[in-house]
């Protein structure tokens, strides 16, 4: 059945048809429809799912924390700095290798205060452990909600869905969305693998001393490593059950490209449009979308990227000191390449700065023009600045 | 022998407890009072290493061990979750010590309260940070030395209230209970137990090397701190009917607090300003209690 | 001690970190620098009591209604108990430690339930026959009890008594409003049920000697008592109308008419003074007077007897020393008396000072002295061989005297005067006996054996040495941990009242019901010996008390024992010791 849902809506779809159990969640713009939505469908019987209104998002990821410890499948959403102040929580839950799954709404961390788009705060959870997401439209956030607990539950880490401020969340899109016994046989429900049982008393998360606390983050790391296979074989799957599947990259247009762009979440639509443009007037440029930012796809990305010369990529954030940080991380995975293709780094769009076709096409002129980046953060966009600047 | 208290243990030997550590004999009975359909959660305290390290547990029940601040939280979504599940026996305890009740965990206490989420919610208060090294807490009394309130200044702050906090949540029952009164405690717990709703029982429990005292004395000190009204033993129901369990003997405060060296540096006029405190708070509870 | 589990390999890590197996593993023993253990200590009355009776034990076993074991185990060390709970001066209970916290337990009137019980029917066997003969001589407290042990312990034994009846003074001293005769007369036949044999109407001297006895027995036990009044010395004094208490009290015990007119007079302080009195009282004396030289205070006679004459409409005149008798046609008919300044000297020596010009007459158609009595002279003569110190016979530690294989016990071997001394002479007498038929030497034994520092022994020590050890230290109320007793109000003494009681003989004294005994017994601490309250276990934080069968082991698991002591201190009987671990 399709509908015009905004990404909020679309997410309460998603995680009702997931049949979640238990729900957790403090309202923080612009995630707050979601809450609003979830509360609604549980009132009124169509999830049934137990839905705690917590104190905190700290509260939100412990709540959970105990609930799928008990064997429930779970949900939150947050933002932000709800996000942020879940950090402590974050590598708990992975560490506990709890399948939780998390809709986080990418904005901006004050202060100053701002409710829009930016990417830090997901970004800056990247060390925690979680799996992570990024959507490019509301279609998309719903069917990765799906896989998500999927991938999760098979692989017990929990899952990170991101989708933009506003762009998505508060944006109306067409939606198809799947029917209730379809996603049933897809995602049967959740079988733990250990729980909190009387009839079988464990002691859980005890103190680990340093003989045998490496060997249970590598068993993370070893999940994650398998968790990029396992996402893949669950978007075969959904792909062959719902006629959509996403992959955890996707090229477009890359053939013989001189230069690559990556983006990631609702850049990558505008950008389908820019490099399209582009290609019809015969530059040889490509875009590379990256939606699967952990486990980080470094193999994938660079069967992908070919021998491309040159990649630009825009970072709708910033790590203060460093710069964006899929630039960072995009370096660190081609440089062990013999001939990494150079690579320039945009930031723009933080705060929900709108990404403007002009801005990609100057982005993309930039580093067409130049052998080399200027420096290392190429900022776009600047109030007053018709080029690129340093 | 004292036959209001069931015999079947849920805890063994072999724990990591110091010495005379009445937090791990009120756990003892804890469970006894409970019995084996329950699920403990510790919050980080001493009870994180007196269970036991991978791979060992020295409980007979499910423990879960969370972080810090968490108690109120994690025992609303273990609630959850097994509500979902259609399990009406299971009990949820959460096992908080003072400062992850009283400092740290008080956001998610109160969230919890002011939901009635259905749990039971211990505190056993040793009245310090004392898994970290006996660091002041708000739990700590009047004028205690701690490592963090040293003797040339001890703590300047009287002890929160925390059953006052938990009756202003108007929960359905809030209780104090201490070691030297096992069946007061018991009772009180398979009392918690029949209720539905946010219940919370606070737990005196001495603590030898963080209070200064030989651990032979216990249950000693746990008495003298009911009978000189430092710590009186009385329920509040839905916050406002209060019943107080036990008329103390009216010994004087110094007695209990010459016992224990986190007092030593205590003077006479100070003994005597506590004195008051505590006749002060005691005439309170009783006026409480008569309404 | 060495963990069990221990994972060689990440892959056979469990998923998460969980625990798969329990801590009992870790020995926590091993960071113990202080030790508990069990170990019963002597409580007060136990010590104080001259029979060497465990007071506790049988409190402990009628609080818990096991009336046959309470009666049982007061048998195994007094054969004498239904005496004891009506006659004794219960030093006992001036000891318990209760008293210190509400009112002591009236252990006396337990003694009396318990020994009661079950009519007295319930005996302790004898072993098995040893062959050995041993004679008594004297069938009063003494003789009767060293007779009944020496017959547990398998010797066969006779008692020479020379009255018709057994019994000594508790047949023919105590007045039987005190100590009735039915009861006196079921705990010698209890005696004579296990084997021992008495030959009444049998004087040593005069029926038989001390060297026939000496020649047919293995060994001899003397204790013929002491029966000769001390007399005055005034003129008068032999005048129809006065007679020494001890003549008094025996014609009337032996149911022999005794008439002393309207008005008795009886001069002395003591008990037999007030029994002397109070008999006179019971056969129809109109007025009776007790005028003794000890103060109020002073008076040697149980508080509780003055009292009770005094209720029953005796009149009692302190400080007055007796001159004269006077008489009227031989007959007496009163004492002129002086008045007494002091009985005792600076150094607390009987030294009797007067106020001559200070007089005092009472006129009396009878006169009863009792001012004590004395070993008979003759016997020093029917004794021959033996030496004596003063009027008492002189025995060793171990109730030996210097003729080998005759021992004495008794009145007529210590100035102690009671009726336990003479049980517990009687039992220490028995033992030393069977230590010389066997060729042990008695004087250890005896000290082993002991209970207090007064010289009571336990016949259960002696015969199961292997059963419960308890430290010789006597324990003291700050010893225990009153928190967990309750105030509870002593069991009341129900007597006739003064005006049933005169009428006649019949025993002052009610005896308690069960219901009251197991309650009064209940309120015994129960001082140095663990009765299994159980706080031990309650407790303990490491669960390292042991339990079996859901009674206390008295075990502490060492294994796990941290050594905190908090067993030591909340066990509220003192019934644990705190020391130093060895290493």
């Amino acid at each position: 059945m399709k509908k015009v849902l905004t990404g909020n809506q679309a997410v309460a779809y998603g995680v009702s048809l997931a049949r979640v159990e238990v729900i957790s969640a403090y309202p923080i713009t612009p995630q707050t429809t979601i809450v609003e939505y979830l509360a609604e469908l549980c009132a009124d019987g169509v999830l049934e799912a137990r839905f705690i209104t917590v104190e905190s998002e700290h509260s939100a990821m412990a709540s959970l924390i105990g609930a799928s410890a008990a064997g429930a499948r779970t949900f939150t959403a947050t933002s932000s700095h709800g996000l942020a102040l879940m950090h402590e929580m974050l590598h708990w839950a992975s560490g506990a290798r709890l399948p939780i799954v998390m809709v986080n709404v990418n904005r901006a961390l004050g202060p100053p205060w701002n409710i829009w788009s930016d990417q830090i705060d997901s970004l800056s959870q990247r060390d925690t452990g979680w799996i992570q997401l990024y959507c490019e439209n509301n279609q998309e956030v719903l069917d990765t909600i799906i896989q998500a607990y999927r991938i999760a539950e098979e692989v017990s880490l929990p899952v990170m869905v991101v989708l933009d401020a506003f762009f998505l969340s508060h944006t109306s899109e067409p939606v198809e969305i799947p029917e209730e016994r379809d996603v049933e046989r897809f995602l049967p429900p959740y079988r733990p693998k250990f729980k909190l049982d009387v009839k079988d008393p464990h002691s859980f998360y005890l103190m680990t001393p340093p003989e045998y606390f490496q060997e249970y983050r590598y068993k993370i790391q070893k999940a994650m490593e398998r968790a990029k296979e396992v996402i893949k074989e669950v978007d075969a799957l959904y792909a062959s059950n719902f006629g959509r599947g996403y992959g955890v990259i996707e090229p477009y247009l890359c053939e013989d490209a001189e230069l690559i762009l990556i983006t990631t979440g609702t850049v990558t639509s505008t950008s389908r449009e820019v490099i399209r443009a582009m290609r019809e007037e015969g530059r040889a440029v490509g875009l590379l979308k990256i939606k699967m930012f952990r486990p980080f796809p470094s193999e994938e990305l660079k069967e992908a990227l070919g021998g491309v010369r040159k990649v630009a990529v825009i970072d709708r954030n910033l790590s203060p000191g460093v710069g964006g940080i899929f630039a960072q991380e995009i370096r660190a995975a081609l440089s062990e390449d013999g001939a990494p293709p150079r690579l320039f780094g945009f930031v723009t769009g933080l705060g929900g700065r709108d990404i403007t076709p002009e801005l990609i096409s100057q982005a993309i002129r930039y580093s067409l023009e130049r052998e080399e980046p200027e420096g290392r953060v190429l900022w776009l966009g600047m109030r007053g600045e018709k080029e690129v600047i340093l | 022998m004292r036959t209001e208290i069931p015999e079947e243990e849920y805890m063994c030997s072999g724990h990591l407890a110091c010495p005379g550590c009445a937090a791990a004999l009120s756990m003892r009975f804890a469970l006894k009072a409970l019995g084996e359909k329950t699920i403990v959660v510790i919050p980080a305290s001493c009870w994180s290493i007196i269970a036991g390290p991978f791979p060992y547990s020295s409980l007979r029940v499910p423990l879960l061990h969370v972080a810090f601040e968490t108690g109120g939280a994690i025992g609303s979504g273990i609630k959850a979750a097994l509500e979902l599940k259609g399990d009406e026996e299971t009990t949820v305890m959460v096992w908080a010590g003072d400062g992850g009740t009283f400092d740290i965990g008080l956001q998610a206490l109160s969230g919890a309260a002011e939901r009635n989420e259905d749990f039971i919610y211990v505190c056993y208060d040793n009245e310090a940070y004392m898994n970290t090294g006996i660091q002041r807490s708000s739990a700590t009394p009047y004028l205690s030395w701690t490592t963090t309130t040293p003797v040339s200044r001890p703590k300047g702050n009287p002890k929160k209230n925390i059953i006052e906090i938990m009756a202003a949540h108007r929960i359905p029952y809030a209780a104090t209970a201490t070691v030297a009164y096992p069946e007061d405690l018991v009772r009180k717990l398979q009392k918690a137990k029949e209720k539905r709703g946010f219940r919370f029982i606070h737990l005196l429990c001495p603590c030898p090397p963080g209070w200064r005292i030989d651990p032979e004395l216990s249950i000693k000190v746990s008495r003298l701190a009911v009978q000189s009204k430092v710590f009186p033993l009385y329920e509040v129901e839905d916050g406002e009917r209060y019943t107080i369990n036990l008329e103390p003997k009216g010994i004087l405060v110094e007695e209990y607090i010459r016992l224990q060296g986190r007092f030593a540096h205590l003077e006479d006029r100070e003994i005597e300003e506590i004195q008051r405190n505590v006749d002060k708070a005691w005439e309170r509870l009783k006026k409480l209690a008569r309404l | 001690m060495k963990a069990p589990i221990s994972f060689e390999k990440e892959a056979q890590m469990p998923l998460i970190p969980l625990s798969v197996e329990d801590i009992r593993w870790n020995k926590t023993g091993s960071w113990r620098y202080m030790r508990p253990r069990y170990e019963d200590k002597t409580p007060p009355c136990n010590a104080a009591c001259p029979v060497g009776v465990d007071i506790v034990g049988m409190m402990n076993l009628v609080a818990r209604g096991e009336l046959e074991r309470a009666s049982r185990l007061l048998r195994q060390e007094n054969p004498l108990a239904g005496v004891c709970g009506r006659a004794c001066f219960h030093p006992c209970e001036s000891q318990c430690n209760r008293r210190e916290f509400d009112e002591a337990v009236a252990i006396n009137l337990v003694e009396r339930f318990v020994a009661d019980y079950g009519m007295g029917g319930i005996t302790v066997k004898p072993k098995r026959k040893t062959g050995k003969k041993v004679a008594v001589v004297g069938s009063g407290p003494a003789g009767l009890s060293c007779a009944y042990f020496l017959a547990v312990m398998g010797h066969e034994v006779v008692i020479y008594e020379a009255l018709p009846v057994p019994g000594g003074i508790l047949r023919v001293g105590i007045p039987p409003y005190r100590l009735p005769k039915d009861v006196v007369e079921r705990e010698i036949k209890a005696i004579e049920g296990i084997g021992v044999k008495i030959e009444t109407n049998c004087r040593v001297g005069e029926d038989i000697t001390l060297e026939d006895l000496r020649k047919r027995y293995d060994a001899l036990f003397l204790s013929p008592g002491v029966h000769k009044a001390k007399d005055l010395g005034l003129a008068g004094e032999d005048s129809e109308g006065v007679l020494s208490a001890l003549e008094f009290l025996k014609r009337v015990n032996m149911g022999e008419e005794v008439s002393l007119g309207e008005r008795v007079l009886v001069i002395g302080g003591g008990n037999a003074a007030i029994d002397a009195a109070r008999s006179a009282l019971r056969l129809g004396a109109k007025e009776v007077r007790m005028v003794c030289l000890e103060s109020r205070d002073e008076m040697p006679a149980f508080r509780e007897e003055v009292e009770e004459a005094e209720e029953e409409g005796i009149l009692i005149e302190n400080g007055w020393g007796p001159r004269r008798f006077l008489t009227r046609r031989g007959r007496v008919s009163g004492v002129e008396f002086v008045r007494c300044l002091s009985v005792f000297d600076a150094e607390g020596r009987f030294s009797p000072s007067f106020d001559e010009t200070k007089k005092h007459r009472v006129e009396a158609e009878g006169v009863i002295v009792a001012i004590g009595e004395e070993a008979d002279p003759s016997l020093k003569e029917v004794m021959r061989g033996i030496s004596w110190q003063g009027d008492a016979i002189s025995v060793s530690p171990t109730g030996a005297t210097s003729l080998e294989g005759v021992f004495a016990g008794g009145d007529i071997a210590s100035p102690l005067h009671n009726i336990a001394q003479a049980i517990g002479s009687g039992k220490r007498g028995a033992v030393a006996i069977d230590c010389h038929l066997r060729g042990e030497e008695a004087r250890e034994v005896l000290k082993r054996i002991r209970v207090g520092g007064d010289g009571a022994v336990s016949m259960i020590k002696y015969l199961h040495p292997e059963e419960r050890e308890r430290s010789p230290y006597v324990v003291t109320f700050s010893d225990l941990n009153p928190q967990y007793f309750e105030y509870a109000e002593r069991v009341r003494k129900i007597k006739l009242l003064p005006f049933e009681r005169k009428e006649g003989f019949e025993e002052v004294v009610f005896g308690i019901a069960e219901e009251m005994a197991m309650r009064e017994a209940g309120r015994c601490f129960s001082c140095g010996v663990c009765n299994e309250c159980g706080n031990c276990y309650l407790f303990c934080p490491d669960i390292s008390v042991l339990r079996d069968k859901g009674r206390i082991a008295r075990k502490i698991d060492y294994d796990y024992c941290k050594g905190c002591g908090i067993c030591f201190v909340e066990c509220p009987r003192y019934a644990l010791t705190l020391e130093v671990e060895e290493r």
